[in-house]
């Protein structure tokens, strides 16, 4: 498969251009489980810990959580075992970086999972990984497999003592087990639908027992965070989000692709001069900063920071980084209509809310970019998806509701016209 | 104990509950606390995903969902500020996006959660011009229960019933999103004793009983408290009538006795009240050996003649009585005193059994067993040894269930006594060798006392009058009594008192 | 019955995980892997092994997208119609294969070769429009290469 690897200083993807990178021995020649095996070997849990929550390593899920802060509500001291779970059901519509960093480093990411595993006490690491993702599972289970028989884990990691397995568990076909309790109902071998908040998994996660979820790419920041210490990982970034993300580009750019960058880089920086700008001389129309579920931006918005303590001033977030660039003749109904059919599809039905309000702006949607809408249609557009945030056991019906409420705060006008018009005014638009 | 506020107002509650749990408990909920619900269940685990009960909690951001919503100390709760009207007004317009707006033709309407709700909560109009979901709108779950997914609101409710109640299992949410639907699995259909009470626990009309359904509107129902009278249990019912009928049993709650529940078996009794086997006209055997109709008082007084020539041949203790466990504990104290009155000691209550379960049904199969135990009515075996002997003259059999093959097992065994006065709802073969029929009446259409296996003594009044001339059997033994120049009225009394 | 291989597939799962119905979605895909679909008769003997109420195994089976109890084609073709494939022709490409295929989403052509579909985004935005074949992602297309592809397929 031909990816497209960055060519930037970079630390997570430094030697993903290297097919030997991903068997153990070569891992081991770029000085791989190095880390892991001095911080188990030197190190109290609660120094790691401390370590993580000075680094300011924030989750690179979704949710931007401090992961340091995150590791230290697991309980130390119960009997019976506690868990970690990898998120790696990277399904957020723009977002592609956690397949890329299974595909090319998967030793990394076991890496950054001993160490955090370490520090809370796991006994076991469910990596659990969407369905689609076939070559990465295939990918992931050699590395368990040959980090296993090479003592990197089970019952003596690296031969500190520390015993650690990791087990691989595919899903089968539902975004919302991306979300951290969806997936844990999903690992217990049920219909991935979130659980309501309390009890919070660090108290009763998988199988009832203390967990913790972190997302891929959040793992395989951690053994760089120590190889090389916290005041060089806060160099990176911002004074509140330190370190690089790997910026998925998508959409209307010259080179779409995956670009490690501090974050903080600005986003026009990311989308013209990393990613080429757009294609055959057409102007930028508007930007998602970070996976379809985050507020887009138009054109006018793009020199901000990559991080969500900018993005926020700009109603929108970071996310999971994945930035999907649309071009002027991009309708933004039509953008509507594919995102809001894409909630449709894959709400998980519990709360009445999202059910009933993903369908509802779905066929909104459809009807203005069909020319039937009417003004008050935009209203009620804007009125249910008001109704659906906030309110709901997780945050999908939010992410559900924030891409309209963008799509009618910035460009009002355009849904105006097809009301008019009583079609769609952007023939040269991409097919719906 | 904590202290929580809720809309001005001070109450004291125990540590460990939910807020609408707590509310409950008080039984303040809906009763002048309100806050709508509809996944919610008393009697089921929290499911929270109706979002209709969310309520303001001080010091709490974002609104919370009631029924899981941990009470504090101190805590101060808004149940109906503008913020919460809002958000239920959202619900409310959501869940009506898909729902068909026809309550006129849904059998539902009258005690259907979303119509109540709409009116107070609902727009006067819809919004929506997109068609709603078509879907199938007769679907048997099982025998007893048919769906209409269209009006289904996915509250979980009847899911969390099988699983959590009887422990069946049969029902699911399948796919997901605005695609899930309530379903079977195929060739397993809803098949329980208990399945009726989804119908109960539905908030909308999405699932009916098939018994009951499109039968009559339910505001043409008058719902008086009532008992079943299927097993010992005792089971609290409200007694449905329409028309001068009985047309269904609903469960009444009861934490102590049957929470909100009833099993199906004990909730098609009531079809025993206006069935066509009840014996509505009193009768006494003919010149001819036949069975012919007559009036109450004539019956009465061939009833009290037939005692009085044995007792004059033969004393009193030739007069016996075998008694029912349907019967009241007034009809049973009634027979004890005419007994009393009489001289005689002679009488039994044979009871039938059958199978139980550890939820409600009991394997005693009528609702008075332990009353009539209470009352001093012992095994049937004595008296019908003695029967058989020859020691009994006349014999009163008070209430149906009597030749029963557990007992009597036919009626030959009496055919040799010089009388048997039968007081009775339904016909049997015990007419065969009755010289007296007399009609009785159904506890829905008399009212009194019943005592469950656990002792309790629960009281319920007249549903209904019955569909012919009948007295209950307390006064009609009464008036055998009194045709006897006996008094049984203080015995009868002493015995009310002393439940 | 499903086979004895299957069925130590299945074992190996629930070896894995510290409650059995941890390993279900794994025993639903290796038994579906081995039928092709989840007739009733099938997810009744998986809810046999894991001790559920078939309803259990049902819910789950319907939840998921990548289970079927309807017989399927002997490949699938699914069409990444996300976002970002869309702005780069997924949906074109879609509407395409429909016509060449003469099936819609969600059917199977006659010859029982090919079941066709759409997707939600299946995490390759950088090389859109894309789709899969089976476990196999295929980047970067156009609709000669879509051709080809389809083409090769048994």
């Amino acid at each position: 498969m031909g990816h497209r690897v960055p060519h930037v200083t970079h630390y997570l993807t430094e030697h993903f251009a290297d097919p030997g990178y991903t068997t153990l021995s070569g891992y081991r020649a770029q000085g791989g489980y190095e880390t892991a095996r001095r911080v188990l070997a030197e190190q109290s849990p609660e120094e790691v810990i401390g370590t993580l929550k000075n680094a300011g390593l924030k989750g690179r899920g979704g949710a931007g959580f401090d992961a340091g802060l995150k590791w230290s509500f697991m309980p130390r001291d119960q009997a019976g075992p506690s868990y970690l779970v990898c998120n790696a059901d990277e399904s957020e519509p723009g977002s592609f970086k956690d397949r890329v960093l299974m595909e090319r480093g998967p030793h990394q990411l076991l890496e950054g999972i001993l160490i955090p595993a370490f520090a809370t006490g796991a006994a076991t690491t469910f990596l659990y990984i969407r369905g689609e993702y076939a070559e990465p599972a295939r990918i992931l289970q050699r590395a368990i497999d040959e980090a296993t028989a090479g003592g990197v884990l089970g019952s003596n990691v690296l031969g500190t003592g520390f015993a650690h397995q990791v087990v691989l568990v595919r899903g089968a076909g539902a975004y919302i087990c991306g979300e951290e309790t969806g997936l844990l109902e999903s690992l217990e071998g049920k219909k991935g639908q979130p659980r309501r908040k309390p009890p919070y998994p660090a108290e009763c996660g998988a199988f009832g027992r203390p967990t913790t979820v972190n997302n891929v790419e959040t793992f395989c920041h951690v053994p760089h965070v120590f190889a090389r210490g916290v005041d060089w990982f806060r160099s990176i970034g911002t004074e509140e989000s330190p370190g690089t993300t790997l910026f998925g580009v998508s959409g209307h750019v010259e080179r779409p692709g995956l670009y490690e960058l501090p974050l903080g880089t600005r986003l026009d920086e990311i989308i013209f001069e990393h990613a080429g700008g757009v294609p055959g001389g057409r102007k930028l129309k508007a930007a998602i900063p970070g996976g379809v579920s985050m507020p887009l931006l138009p054109a006018g918005h793009l020199d901000v920071p990559m991080a969500n303590e900018f993005l926020r001033e700009h109603g929108s977030s970071l996310g999971t980084g994945g930035v999907i660039v649309m071009d002027e003749t991009t309708c933004m109904v039509r953008v509507g209509c594919v995102i809001s059919e894409f909630f449709r599809d894959e709400s998980c039905g519990q709360c009445t809310q999202c059910r009933e309000g993903t369908g509802w702006l779905h066929k909104l949607m459809l009807r203005i970019e069909r020319g039937g809408g009417t003004e008050a249609d935009l209203d009620v557009l804007e009125d249910v998806a008001g109704k659906m945030e906030g309110q709901t056991i997780c945050a999908f019906a939010d992410a559900a509701a924030w891409p309209v409420q963008a799509l009618l705060r910035h460009f009002r006008s355009e849904f105006l016209e097809h009301v008019r018009a009583e079609k769609c005014p952007f023939p040269e638009s991409f097919e719906l | 104990m904590l202290r929580i506020t809720v809309d001005g107002t001070a109450y004291e509650v125990e540590e460990g509950l939910t807020l609408l749990q707590a509310l409950d408990d008080l039984g303040v909920l809906m009763k002048g606390v309100d806050i709508p619900h509809y996944c919610w269940h008393p009697k089921l685990s929290i499911d929270g995903s109706c979002r209709m009960c969310q309520v303001e909690v001080e010091g709490v951001p974002k609104l919370q969902i009631a029924c899981d919503t941990p009470v504090r100390d101190g805590m101060v709760v808004h149940t109906g500020n503008e913020r919460v009207r809002k958000a239920r007004e959202g619900v409310m317009e959501l869940m009506l996006v898909n729902h068909p707006l026809d309550c006129p033709i849904c059998d539902q309407a009258g005690e259907c959660k979303l119509q109540d709700y709409a009116f107070d909560y609902g727009q006067m109009h819809t919004r929506t011009r997109e068609p709603r979901r078509a879907l199938k709108k007769r679907v048997d779950l099982g025998a007893t229960i048919v769906f209409d997914q269209e009006r289904c609101i996915l509250c979980r409710r009847c899911v969390r019933f099988c699983r959590e109640i009887p422990g069946t299992s049969e029902l699911a949410i399948t796919q997901r999103g605005d695609r899930s639907t309530v379903e079977t699995f195929p060739g397993k259909p809803l098949e329980n004793d208990y399945s009726m009470n989804v119908a109960d626990i539905c908030p909308v009309g999405a699932l009916t009983t098939r018994d009951f359904r499109f039968k009559v509107r339910v505001w043409f129902l008058e719902e008086v408290p009532g008992i079943c009278t299927g097993c010992s249990r005792g089971c609290n019912v409200h007694v449905g009538v329409a028309d001068d009928q009985v047309r269904r049993y609903t469960p009444r709650r009861n934490d102590e006795v049957n929470d909100t529940w009833l099993c199906d078996y004990g909730r098609m009794t009531y079809q025993e009240i206006g069935a066509p086997d009840r014996i509505s006209e009193p009768a006494v055997r003919g010149d001819a050996g036949q069975l012919v109709g007559t009036t109450l008082e004539q019956a009465v007084e061939c009833a009290a003649q037939l005692m009085r020539t044995a007792v004059e041949k033969e004393g009193p203790g030739v007069v016996a009585a075998l008694a029912s466990a349907h019967a009241t504990n007034e009809d049973l104290a009634a027979l004890r005193g005419l007994l009393a009155a009489l001289g005689s000691e002679t009488h039994g209550v044979p009871i039938v059994t059958g199978p139980a379960d550890a939820l409600l049904i009991r394997p005693e199969k009528a609702a008075n067993a332990e009353g009539a135990r209470v009352a001093g009515f012992g095994e049937p075996g004595l008296l019908l040894d003695k029967i058989r002997g020859g020691g009994v003259r006349v014999l009163i059999v008070l209430g149906h269930d009597i030749i029963h093959e557990q007992f009597l097992g036919s009626p030959e065994a009496l055919a040799a006594l010089d009388g048997v006065i039968l007081l009775d709802t339904h016909r049997s073969r015990l007419e065969q060798v009755a010289h007296v029929v007399i009609p009785a009446r159904h506890l829905a259409e008399k009212g009194g006392t019943v005592t469950n296996f656990e002792g309790r003594v629960q009281a319920v009044p007249a549903a209904l009058e019955p569909a012919f001339e009948a007295v209950a059997e307390a006064q009609v033994l009464a008036r055998i009594a009194s045709a006897l120049d006996l008094s049984i009225s203080d015995e009868s009394e002493r015995k009310r008192e002393t439940d | 019955m499903v086979s004895v291989a299957t069925r130590a597939a299945i074992d190996a799962e629930i070896a894995k995980m510290p409650e059995k119905r941890g390993a279900l979605l794994a025993a639903l895909r290796l038994v579906q892997a081995e039928y092709g679909y989840l007739p009733p008769e099938v997810m009744e003997e998986v809810a046999q092994i894991f001790g559920l109420h078939p309803t259990e195994v049902f819910e789950v089976v319907s939840f998921y997208n990548h289970f079927h109890v309807q017989p399927r084609g002997r490949h699938e073709v699914n069409v990444c119609t996300s976002l970002t494939c869309s702005l780069r022709g997924g949906r074109g490409l879609l509407r395409q294969l429909q016509a060449y295929l003469g099936v819609r989403a969600g059917q199977t052509t006659e010859d029982g070769r090919i079941s066709l579909g759409h997707e939600e985004c299946l995490g390759a935005c950088g090389n859109a429009p894309m789709l899969r074949i089976d476990d196999t992602y295929h980047l970067d297309l156009d609709w000669v290469r879509t051709q080809q592809l389809l083409d090769g397929l048994e």
